[in-house]
This record gives C-alpha cells, structure tokens and sequence, in this order.
C-alpha cells in the first residue's frame, strides 16, 4: 500500500511541477536569486578569509638594525630574542643577503641596484612567531620591548593586516547575510504565496480529497515535496550561477583594480556552505508550502 | 444505519437551517430527503459527512457518534461514504479515469485493481469508452455519471447525493435515479435529496419531508 501510494506521489508531483511550470519557474527563479546574493558574499568573505590566513600563516617581524651596530648590542639583541618564549624561529639576514634577496624579488631593479655606490638594504633579524592567533596585547610588550634595545632602527610587523582582512571578511560575512536574510525572508513570502496560488488553483481537488477520505498527509505530501523540490532547485541553480559569476568576474574586471584585484575576488563554497545553501532553500520551499496549504485542510 | 438525535443547525442567527430533527436511516434503505428550497436539504446531508457540525444534537452513523471523530481521523468516515454533488465536483484538468481513481488512490489500492475497478465502475455508468476523455469534453449528464462512479468505485456502505438530477433532462435523470437503484440493490444505504416530485413518486422507498428546516413528516412505501 505505502509503494502504491508512493508511486501515486511521484506522479502527482511531476504532474503538478509540469502544470504549474510557468508559476513554478517564477519561485524557482526568486529563491535562486535570493540564495544568488547570499552566495556572492559568502564568497567574497571566503576569499577575504582565505586572504587573512595567508598572511597569518607568515605572520613575521622583521627587526631592521643600525647600520653600525656594535657586536656588543647585537649579541644582546640575539639573547633578547631566544629568551622570549613568543619567537618560534630567528633568522640573521645581513645586509648582502636582503640585496640578493631584492633582485630575487624584482630583476628588473638591477639597474638601478647597481647604480647606487651603498647598499641601501639594513640587516635584520627576520622572526616567526610561536603561536598564529596572539592579539595585539600579547605581542605589543614584546615589540615595544625590542624597539627600544640599542641598535634597532625599524620594526615590521604584519599582524595589523592580517587582522584588518580578518575584520573585513567578517563585515562581507555580516552584510552577505543581513542583505541576503532581508531577500531569502522576502523570498520565504514570495515563496509561499506562489505555492499559495498553486493551492487556490487545485482548491476544488484538494476539496474533492478531503471528500473520498484523503488524509491531511495525504493531501499534504505532494505539495510539501513539491515545495522542497522548487527550494532546492533554486539552491542549486544559485550555485550554478554563482560559479558561473566567479568564472566571469575576473575576465569582466581584468586587471583594472589593480592590487584590490585580489582581495574583490570570489572563492568557490565550501562543500558544507553549498550544501547549507541547498538545504534552506529546501526549507523555504517547505515552510512555503506548509504555510500555504494549513488553511485549506481546515475541516 | 445513521442516526440523527435532535439536530439543531444555525448558521446566522435568529434563522434555524435545520430545527430538531430526529431521524433513522437503516442499512440498505434507499432514503429520499425532499422540501423546497432552503429546507434543510444539503445541510442535512453536510452534517451526515460531517462538512459542518450542526448546532445542537448527535449523529450515530454505524454505532459511532461522528462529532466525536477528531479532524484529522475524520477522513476514516468519508472512507465509508460515496458523496455526489449537485455541481458534480470533478477536476478538469484531470481525465476522466483519474476522476475515478482517486478514491482508491487514498486507499493505496495497486494499479493493476485500481484499473480493473475503475473500469468496472465506468462501464456500469456506461462510459468506460470516455474513460481517458477530460471531463470537460462530455455532456453534463455524462459528467453526472462520472461522479456516480466515483462515488460508488470503492463500494462505500452509504451513498449521499445532493440533487443528482437538478440539471439534468427527466431522461437523463431517470438513468442516473436507475443507477442509484442499481447501487443500492448490492445493499448500499443511499440518501438522495431532491426536490423533483416526479422521481420520487416513481423511484421512492423511503420519503422524508423537510419544511423551513423541521422534519415534516417520514412515508415508507
């Protein structure tokens, strides 16, 4: 009997989904839209994050020294550094060694490099921290501490960054999900009151199944299955957009935002993020039609 | 057999659509319910499949009161019932066959015997030849067949039919009362309202008189 009847589902459901295709075009494309949005931002917020974790996985500070440090504070400063316990590894680059190291980085500067009679790069003690999440009160005694030792001239340190992408990616997050909660909430109402008009269309069948002794579930399942399919559909067809916007984005910009260029740009969801995107579509499309369909099995 | 004890119905108050009305309906009777318009007819019939609950009273339909019967369990009920409307209430955009099908459809009957007895409930109507024609294709008389057949496909103990021949040709109505008759030889409890004196004198058993929502008076013939 359960196979029966849900052979007899399968078919309604087709049926209806074809018959009301125009209406259910309409919601499908509503909730892709909805979801279309929240995707974009969750993807701009994954690239920042992603972004913030670079820099976090290199998170270093540089100590530059005096040109004419003595042996005596140098010595002092390499005691000072293995005596903290926030320095995971030190690194001495003499000033020689951050010249090659420049025209490693840029050959096309060796011209210039060559031209100059002194060479401009400081030595310095390059430092990667212990731990990858310290804030700023954790590391900022430790920096004042050896800015202030004889024979430090300059000290970079990047955390700032990383904690400035860090902030960044939680605003993209925040406004993907304010904006995109506005419109998957107008979408819910949008949602639902399609489904609504699929039920005042089928009014008289749903009337004539509660007279042959169709039971409230029954008559429910089509509709919430058909609900949850519209929902779902929606879902993925945003992600197949959404692909489709990451694929274009960078082809559409080029290179006219320069350095922003990499920060403005879309990373692919996660599979969880995806999956949740399908999932609340789903349940739009089902409280939809739960919504829709309540007050038509009323006895 | 159904039973009514007292029934009250008011749906605006100061008027009574049906006043104390007590009446018995046996198992195989073939009952007609008659008055003149606005006497309680189809209110009647509505409180005995309980689309509406009456105002005062009880009704006992095969040993059970069904006022009793929550919401979502009445569907058990309908189960046990074949209803015909006036307005024959088929779905348009459905073809005739599925018309049909849906009553054993709820009950999960299998394709193969759901087809047989959709068949076999056409062809007593006559038009297992229209079976996968839309409803909208066929006559009204036609249409009015469909809905017998839908109501008697799953071979309900109690048949309730609310002006079955109110737009049809005495022709045709005589058909559609021989059909009822036909049902309720195999035993089917089969409740008609009507106001068409013709057919009850030539089709009526049982005659119950309703006048501005009061039981006149009951006639066995």
């Amino acid at each position: 009997m359960i196979v029966q009847k849900f052979k007899h589902f399968q078919r309604e459901i087709l049926n209806n989904l074809w018959q009301f295709r125009a209406r259910n075009v309409f919601s499908v494309t509503i909730i892709c839209l909805s979801f279309l949005i929240v995707g974009i931002f969750v993807s701009l917020s994954n690239n920042l994050q992603y972004t913030a974790q670079q820099l976090s996985q290199d998170m270093a500070v540089v100590f530059f020294l005096n040109k004419d440090i003595s042996p005596i504070d140098r010595e002092a400063i390499t005691r000072e550094l293995e005596k903290s316990t926030l320095v995971q590894k030190t690194q001495f680059v003499s000033s020689e060694e951050a010249i090659e190291k420049f025209l490693i980085k840029f050959p096309d500067l060796e011209g210039i490099v060559d031209n100059l009679k002194l060479n401009p790069f400081p030595s310095s003690y390059e430092i990667s921290l212990r731990e990858k999440n310290l804030t700023y009160e954790d590391t900022q005694p430790f920096i004042d501490k050896m800015r202030g030792m004889k024979g430090i001239e300059d000290v970079q340190f990047n955390k700032d960054w990383v904690e400035k992408m860090q902030s960044l990616s939680r605003l993209a997050r925040s406004v993907g999900f304010f904006l995109g909660g506005i419109l998957v909430l107008a979408s819910f109402f949008i949602v639902s009151n399609v489904i609504k008009l699929n039920v005042i269309a089928r009014k008289d069948e749903i009337e004539i199944l509660r007279f042959v002794g169709g039971s409230n579930i029954f008559i429910r399942i089509p509709f919430l299955t058909e609900g949850i399919i519209l929902g779902a559909l929606g879902g993925i067809l945003s992600l197949l957009l959404l692909f489709v916007v990451i694929k274009l984005f960078p082809l559409y910009l080029g290179s006219s935002l320069g350095i922003l260029n990499e920060l403005i740009n879309f990373r692919y969801l996660t599979f969880s993020q995806s999956f949740a995107l399908i999932f609340s579509g789903a349940v739009i499309g089902l409280f939809g039609s739960m919504s829709s369909i309540a007050k038509f099995l009323k006895s | 057999m159904i039973e009514l004890y007292h029934i009250w119905k008011q749906y605006q108050k100061p008027d009574w659509a049906l006043k104390d009305v007590t009446l018995k309906v046996n198992q195989g009777d073939f009952c007609f319910v008659t008055g003149p318009s606005g006497s309680g007819k189809s209110t009647l019939l509505k409180i005995i499949f309980r689309e509406i609950f009456p105002t005062h009273g009880q009704i006992v339909v095969d040993g059970r009161n069904i006022l009793r019967i929550s919401d979502h369990k009445i569907y058990r009920l309908r189960r046990t019932m074949g209803i015909v409307f006036q307005d024959f209430r088929l779905v348009f955009h459905k073809r005739v066959f599925d018309n049909v099908a849906v009553v054993l459809q709820v009950l999960g009957y299998p394709r193969k015997e759901l087809r047989r007895r959709v068949f076999n409930a056409l062809r007593m109507v006559n038009l297992n030849h229209k079976m996968w024609e839309y409803p909208s294709h066929l006559s009204y008389g036609e249409q009015q067949r469909v809905a017998i057949a839908r109501a008697v496909v799953n071979n309900p103990n109690i048949i309730l039919a609310d002006e079955p021949t109110g737009n049809l040709d005495t022709e045709l109505a005589y058909e559609i009362m021989s059909l009822f008759l036909e049902v309720n030889k195999k035993g089917t409890t089969v409740i008609i309202c009507t106001h068409d004196r013709e057919l009850i004198r030539h089709f009526g058993k049982k005659i119950v008189f309703l006048y501005k929502g009061k039981l006149l008076r009951e006639e066995n013939i």
